[in-house]
């Protein structure tokens, strides 16, 4: 029982998939994509880099499946390792434009987000996706997801206190944007 | 913001981290300041509404096949690389079961005039649109595409389309520009159509999609009716309206055939334009009894006073239906929003009906 207690996150299609069942990991792409893509999408912005890094978090997952021990429930850490997967690739990706972006013009990266969508109107979801890269993976992980800004911190490698001002910079930025 | 430097305070507040020190000092600063006040309010909305976005989007293709394929290429690689050469057979197996593809999956179609192509050949009768393959009419010509048994799709002259998923519970396609007119009799959400403006999901209909050279259409439905989706952003189109959509702003608001021209015209700002707030405004003080769809959709895209304004003005054309309350709609809960609307849409149903028995 102590066992079962301990790995109270292992359902059935987690332990079967663990085992190298291909249809039992199928089910839980079913069950969770949503929800991922959901999270890839809010992260990223941009409906194709978040289906792409949705593909990468469940094949990630397939890969580190043994390491799953069911401390939490899976789909907590399935969450976890897609914030993640979006989060590195966003540091590599900004790596890259760096190394051919010319001296002095960094804030170009985080302007790219500011830019107006067209049609974007007083949706949330389209407010979100307009913020500059960092205030919208703040206010994502916070006020959507439910992270505190001390988990914030270690996942963006920011200090909790940069974490705070950013989600309050994101929080008047998207009031702006909705009371236009 | 009038007070820019109770920014932090009003934050906190809101989220519940002040110092009790702080609290007592801004609740006093409150009492006496109705900017601030309504700053607080609008934050709260703010909280309010992040908390209720959907915790889950359906992603706009089935990855699926793809994650399996990919999996299975890494097995391979790694078995490779080991120098154990027998992994394709699990690979295969794995994309076989994890994708459930698609093999030899295909549609018939039937050319109607003119030259049809499948890919690069000229369709001369019929032929059969595998997945994966586009299908093509040029200005002179057009083609009837069978939607696996469920129902067919009327190609229209200068369409480009693409076959995507044909599975019994899947039936796919991505219109890249034309037009096309589905007739569908199926159970909901097997039959959808990519855009580049979204995806049109059957729920049990017929309609006319068009999309032009830039990716921008319109959706015409003629039966039961159509939800067209955009990164959770939803329009639900009944027989007898249209609705406009956009690239990287999805299905616009839809309004019904005979929707006045200042409503139109408000929604094509509000959706598409700049016109925020005061578009919306505009749309309200056009809208009729016969605009209610419009009015339902447009309760989630606004916020605060607005919402309440728009609700009010529904209200007094189709009142909500026992336990849908004020309060619950204003924040946008679920169930009452959907209870609501099957009102509307009855009330929308039998006035379309009405129309055409009148015509008739």
């Amino acid at each position: 029982m102590a066992f079962r207690a301990a790995r109270a996150g292992v359902t059935d299609s987690v332990e079967r998939a663990r085992a190298g069942d291909e249809g039992a990991f199928a089910e839980l792409y079913r069950e969770h994509a949503g929800r991922v893509y959901a999270l890839c999408l809010r992260l990223t912005g941009d409906p194709g880099a978040a289906e792409e890094r949705m593909q990468d978090v469940f094949i990630r997952a397939w890969e580190r499946l043994r390491t799953f021990r069911g401390e939490s429930a899976f789909s907590s850490w399935l969450h976890r390792l897609a914030v993640n997967v979006v989060l590195a690739e966003r540091r590599a990706s900004l790596r890259r434009e760096l190394r051919v972006l010319p001296a002095g013009e960094p804030e170009r990266l985080e302007r790219a987000g500011d830019a107006p969508r067209e049609g974007a109107g007083v949706d949330l979801e389209g407010a979100i996706a307009a913020l500059p890269a960092g205030a919208r993976a703040v206010f994502v992980l916070h006020d959507v997801e439910g992270y505190a800004h001390e988990e914030i911190g270690n996942l963006l490698g920011i200090a909790a206190g940069t974490s705070k001002a950013q989600l309050f910079r994101a929080r008047r930025l998207l009031r702006e944007r909705l009371e236009r | 913001m009038k007070h820019p430097e109770r920014e932090v305070e009003l934050n906190e507040y809101a989220d519940g981290s002040i110092t009790p020190e702080a609290r007592r000092e801004l609740e006093r600063h409150l009492a006496e300041c109705p900017a601030c006040a309504r700053d607080l309010e609008r934050l709260r909305d703010l909280l309010r509404g992040a908390s209720l976005l959907p915790r889950g989007i359906a992603p706009p293709r089935d990855r699926a096949g793809a994650i399996a394929a990919e999996i299975a290429r890494r097995r391979v690689m790694r078995r490779r690389t080991a120098g154990v050469g027998l992994a394709a057979a699990a690979g295969v197996a794995l994309f076989l079961t994890f994708g459930r593809n698609r093999a030899g999956a295909g549609w018939t179609v039937e050319r109607v005039a003119g030259a049809p192509r499948i890919g690069s050949a000229t369709l001369e009768t019929g032929g059969r649109v595998a997945v994966g393959q586009w299908l093509e009419t040029d200005d002179t010509s057009s083609a009837l595409l069978d939607v696996g048994a469920i129902g067919q799709v009327d190609v229209r002259p200068g369409t480009r389309l693409q076959l995507v998923a044909a599975r019994p519970d899947d039936h796919r396609l991505s219109l890249i520009r034309g037009t096309i007119s589905a007739h569908v009799d199926a159970p909901p959400r097997i039959f959808s159509v990519e855009t580049p403006a979204g995806t049109a999901v059957d729920l049990g209909c017929a309609y006319t999609l068009t999309v032009d050279s830039l990716g921008r259409g319109l959706i015409r439905v003629t039966g039961g009716y159509v939800e067209f989706d955009w990164l959770g952003r939803r329009s639900v189109v009944p027989m007898g309206a249209f609705a406009l959509t956009r690239p990287r702003a999805g299905p616009g608001t839809p309004f019904v055939d005979d929707a006045p021209q200042p409503l139109r015209r408000a929604l094509l700002a509000f959706d598409f334009g700049d016109g925020g707030a005061a578009a919306a405004r505009a749309v309200l003080a056009s809208a009729r009894r016969e605009d209610a769809i419009t009015l339902w959709h447009l309760l989630p895209r606004v916020d605060g006073t607005l919402r309440r304004a728009v609700y009010e003005r529904l209200a007094r054309f189709d009142p909500p239906p026992a336990g849908v309350t004020e309060p619950g709609v204003l924040a946008l809960d679920s169930a009452m929003s959907e209870r609501w609307w099957k009102e509307i849409r009855r009330a929308e149903w039998r006035r379309v009906v009405l129309r055409g028995v009148q015509k008739k």
